[in-house]
């Protein structure tokens, strides 16, 4: 019986093949996504913990005193506190940024040295830097760094360099999507450096570790100091809330993806296991009459399930390990995002459980095909396999079918006598066409994203910040006069208890432009303000309708009038001075955005951040943004050409003698060929027009699930359109050629010999 | 008037390593319009015979003339036009379309056959008139081998080959099967070249040929064969 197992499989290799690579590719990429979301959790937390990523960060621009921290200390469920501060700095002679930080405790939002000295808190010249940015600017242990800040010069040397949680995650900003350490890093100094440089301890943040919840600490925060205090828990901050959001994508992606491809392949085994089992009935009431009991035989053909599904569950699994270790490298697409130390790849459990469920219904399927033909007595069992009987179509009592050529009749008779296999056959094709759409329409929206937003919208050359702690409005609009530039004013508030970014605009040359939800370009009336998608759809908001909020560490509350919504990458309301002045908002302007490029240095400027190092940042995202479209639309070639390979093989077999009786009455082999290859081209026609809309609604709900941060509007060109058509219909037709090929083999006398 | 010319005609199969000689310098006349009996064992070569002369095979040796055409070295798409155009098939399994309609099977050789005749016609004929929109699952053997030979016939082709055509059917239907043939044949002038292991049909025959270990035995003309009403097996 084990020599039948294997001369069966050879007989059938092609669907045994496409079984095992459909279970393969589904495992694989169920396995990929999972294992990347449950490492970035697991390796994430492990660092975070190594650490001492802070679970909350009281803020105060004011700073903080000792006693203060030893207050939060203090409080009930806070296992430590430390001062922390963190100030944008220019690199001396560069435009880079690195943000200097200083912890009076190692132990919380601290870092792991990767080389070079340990961290000495009594070390006042000294700078730990990050191994990323030291890595791409050339910077060794025991080079000079000196920083800017305010005019004052911080001068130190590097001793060691290191990864950091709070850094995990390193952007200058909301507006930029990707790190790019060769303009922004991060760098560690000792209080002792702080105290003299400034010569005295000035730390804007306590940050401490607690397994409180927010409301709680903050309640207790409040009680301690004596104020109301601006609490960020550990969501509100980009570093934990972006690398959570990365995983959460891991387990959208691990969910609808392999779905696809899972659901593929499991209807393949059914289809092609009823099939296999069909075309054996004979042997299988052979072996009946032989002797062999029902449970040999049964035993015999669900060996077929299991050893499809357990070679297909290896390599899935294979695959899937190469995948997550793919996406989950240091210089994976993942490694380019995250900055961690130990990149140790981990499954979630619940992946051994659905690969023994997957092995589990594929027996099943194999059992439930066999039981099939074993009914009844060995002589049931050695009548040949019957099919559904023919019926009459509803087409057919119309004029239109007289019309019809015999190829069309014999096509569309064939189909839905066998649904199963028409159904695959289509479910193959939509799902092509699903991923090209998706994978083609991704990359469409995401330029159009980029182009709307850094090409259209931001017309400015440069981004200065301002200290917003030592800038009067009058300095404000001095430096936006001398700059001829549009003002900002950033600060934050409550909404019905959420924390949401307030901008406030003074727009006079144009240089910042606001796009509504249809991505058309509008001009901000000063009778109300705007709210970001996310903010009127999370608070239920409309236009006519009335905000409420109130700044921390202040009893009042503002109302304004909502004027409309706005398409925004951070997530805040946007006025303009206007409008502020007239509901009495206080805003302190702290950037100023300019189409100059030479900006002189100035103690009220923090720093200048160009367009061009935004853009630039986007090159990695663009990079990724490719390799996923090209990853996705090989996917769809190679599921296309699996699904459609195998179910047109079974077509050839199943029309063996039909196609046998074509070429004895006369018909030529190429007509036959295009008989076959219509049939695949009809079926193509109805699953690009069902997979185009699908494709459509799945982006919408990828866009949903996987960005829905960036507020992007799903963008989809003809191109996409025509491409993925047309890749869709080459994928039919190369498909269609392959097994139209094979009726020049069909020996007419052999075929037509066995009996009917 | 000789419709089709054997001369020294030899078909070999290899199996591997082994070689089985099919038929072995066949040399064979075949006069146009006559009912034609190739009678033999099973294993004797003579739908051997049959596949040669309806182009399903080709010789090894020798060459395979029909209606003055040398077959024997035509091409794959040639020898889909000789069958297209000079020969009709009848098979003991019938080998209808099971997803076209009595007519649709039969109206299909009009999309190849240039002098394809009506198939209303045909099918009246052969008497299933009433049956052409059914499927041929819901016919019974005997009317699926006269749709089958409707099939044939319409094609207007020079000859009709039959393999085993009543070995399917029961006395009383064969006979009925052999009839309709007969009758359609001689409506149309057509040759019939019936292969079988049944010596009963041989009795109906203008011409029987007998082969046997892949060569012609005898070539036997009958001088009056019997009606097949008066043929049983």
């Amino acid at each position: 019986m084990r020599k039948k197992l294997l001369r069966t499989m050879g007989r059938y290799r092609a669907q045994f093949l496409s079984m095992i690579v459909m279970i393969a590719i589904g495992i694989g990429v169920f396995v990929g996504f999972n294992v990347e979301w449950y490492t970035i959790e697991r390796d994430t937390a492990s660092f975070f913990e190594k650490t001492g990523f802070a679970d909350f960060r009281v803020l105060s621009e004011t700073g903080f005193s000792e006693e203060d921290r030893r207050a939060v200390e203090a409080l009930d469920g806070v296992s430590a506190a430390a001062r922390w501060l963190s100030v944008n700095t220019m690199v001396k002679d560069d435009a880079d940024v690195l943000a200097l930080t200083v912890t009076e405790d190692p132990a919380v939002s601290g870092f792991l040295v990767t080389s070079g000295g340990a961290y000495d808190a009594a070390d006042a010249g000294g700078f730990w830097l990050s191994d990323r940015y030291a890595e791409a600017n050339g910077i060794a242990v025991g080079d000079g760094l000196t920083l800017t800040y305010k005019g004052l010069e911080i001068a130190g040397t590097v001793r060691g360099l290191i990864k950091a949680g709070e850094y995990l995650i390193c952007l200058p900003d909301e507006t930029q999507l990707m790190p790019d350490y060769t303009a922004y890093g991060f760098v560690y100094a000792a209080p002792s450096l702080l105290e003299r440089v400034l010569g005295r301890a000035f730390y804007t943040q306590i940050n401490a570790l607690s397994g409180l919840d927010k409301t709680a600490f903050s309640e207790r925060v409040d009680e301690a100091l004596g104020r109301t205090m601006l609490v960020l828990s550990k969501d509100d901050v980009v570093s934990y809330a972006e690398a959570m959001g990365e995983s959460e994508e891991g387990k959208t992606m691990g969910g609808i993806l392999p779905v696809l491809f899972l659901g593929i392949a499991v209807l393949t085994m059914v289809t092609t296991m009823h099939r296999l089992t069909a075309s054996e009935k004979t042997q299988i009431g052979t072996l009946k009459a032989l002797g062999f009991r029902d449970g040999r035989i049964t035993r015999h053909y669900v060996s077929y399930a299991l050893t499809v599904g357990l070679t297909g569950t290896a390599l899935g699994l294979l695959l899937g390990w190469l995948l997550g270790w793919y996406l989950m490298n240091p210089g994976g697409p993942m490694g380019t995002y995250l900055d961690m130390d130990d990149w140790s790849l981990h499954a979630p459990p619940f992946v051994w459980i659905v690969l023994a469920a997957v092995n589990g219904f594929l027996l099943l399927v194999g059992l439930w095909s066999v039981r099939a033909m074993l009914k009844g007595t060995a002589a049931d069992s050695l009548r040949p396999y019957v099919p559904q009987k023919v019926r009459s179509l509803l087409l057919e009592r119309t004029r239109l079918w007289d019309r019809l050529s015999f190829g069309t009749k014999w096509n569309l008779r064939d189909s839905l006598r066998h649904k199963a296999r028409s159904g695959m056959t289509l479910f193959g094709i939509v799902g092509c066409t699903v991923l090209l759409v998706g994978a083609l329409g991704m990359k469409d929206t995401a330029d159009a994203f980029i182009r709307l937003f850094y090409d259209e919208a931001i017309r400015y050359e440069s981004r200065v910040n301002l200290d917003a702690a030592s800038v009067s409005a009058a300095d404000a609009a001095e430096l936006s006069e001398r700059y001829d530039g549009d003002r900002l004013a950033q600060s934050s508030v409550q909404v019905d208890g959420a924390f949401v970014g307030v901008e406030v605009y003074g727009l006079r040359s144009g240089l910042v432009r606001f796009v509504d939800t249809d991505s058309n370009f509008i001009e901000l009336s000063d009778d109300g303000v705007y709210l970001c998608r996310r903010i009127a759809e999370a608070h239920g908001l409309e236009p006519g309708d009335t905000l409420r909020f109130s700044p921390f560490g202040s009893d009042k509350s503002y109302t304004a009038r909502v004027a409309g919504t706005v398409r925004s990458m951070t997530e805040s309301v946007v006025m303009t001075e206007a409008c502020a002045e007239r509901i009495g908002y206080p805003y302190v302007t702290n950037v100023i955005y300019t189409a100059e490029t030479e900006i002189e240095a100035d103690a009220r400027i923090v720093n200048v951040q160009t367009r061009q190092s935004v853009l630039d940042s986007f090159d990695t995202f663009m990079q990724i943004m490719d390799l996923m479209v090209v990853l996705l639309a090989v996917a769809a070639v190679v599921l296309g050409i699996v699904v459609l390979y195998n179910l047109g093989v079974m077509n050839y077999t199943e029309r063996y003698r039909e196609m046998a009786a074509l070429k004895v009455i006369g018909f030529r082999d190429r007509r036959i060929g295009r008989l076959l290859i219509s049939q695949n081209l009809w079926m193509t026609v109805l699953g690009v027009a069902v997979g185009i809309p699908a494709g459509i609604g799945v982006l919408q709900c990828l866009l949903n699930a996987l960005a829905a941060e960036y507020e992007m509007a799903l963008s989809l060109g003809w191109a996409t359109f025509t491409v993925s058509t047309l890749l869709t219909f080459g994928v039919s037709l190369l498909v269609g050629w392959m097994v139209a090929g094979k009726n020049r083999k069909i020996d007419m006398v052999e075929a037509l010999k066995v009996p009917e | 008037m000789t419709v089709v010319r054997f001369q020294n005609v030899s078909r070999v199969y290899t199996v591997g390593d082994h070689e089985q000689r099919a038929l072995s310098g066949v040399d064979l006349e075949l006069e146009k319009g006559k009912m034609i009996v190739i009678l033999g064992p099973s294993g004797a070569g003579k739908s051997t015979l049959l596949n040669l002369l309806g182009g399903l095979d080709s010789p090894t040796e020798g060459t395979v003339v029909v209606d003055g055409q040398d077959i024997s070295r035509l091409n794959r798409d040639e020898l889909a036009d000789y069958r297209a155009a000079k020969v009709g098939f009848v098979f003991q399994s019938y080998n209808l379309i099971p997803t076209l309609t009595v007519r649709e099977n039969v109206d299909l050789v009009r999309e190849i056959a240039p002098r394809a005749l009506d198939t209303a016609e045909m099918l009246a004929a052969v008497g299933l008139a009433d049956h052409m929109k059914k499927f041929p699952a819901e016919l019974s053997g005997g009317e699926q081998q006269r749709v089958s030979i409707a099939r044939a016939l319409a094609k207007n082709p020079e000859i009709l080959l039959c393999d085993e055509p009543t070995g399917a059917l029961d006395s009383e239907t064969g006979s009925a099967v052999l009839k309709v043939l007969l009758t359609m044949a001689r409506t149309y002038g057509k040759t019939i070249v019936v292969v079988t292991h049944n010596q009963s049909i041989a009795r109906i025959a203008d011409v029987v040929v007998r082969v046997k270990n892949g060569t012609v035995r005898s070539v036997e003309k009958v001088a009056s064969p019997l009606p097949v009403e008066e043929v049983e097996w």
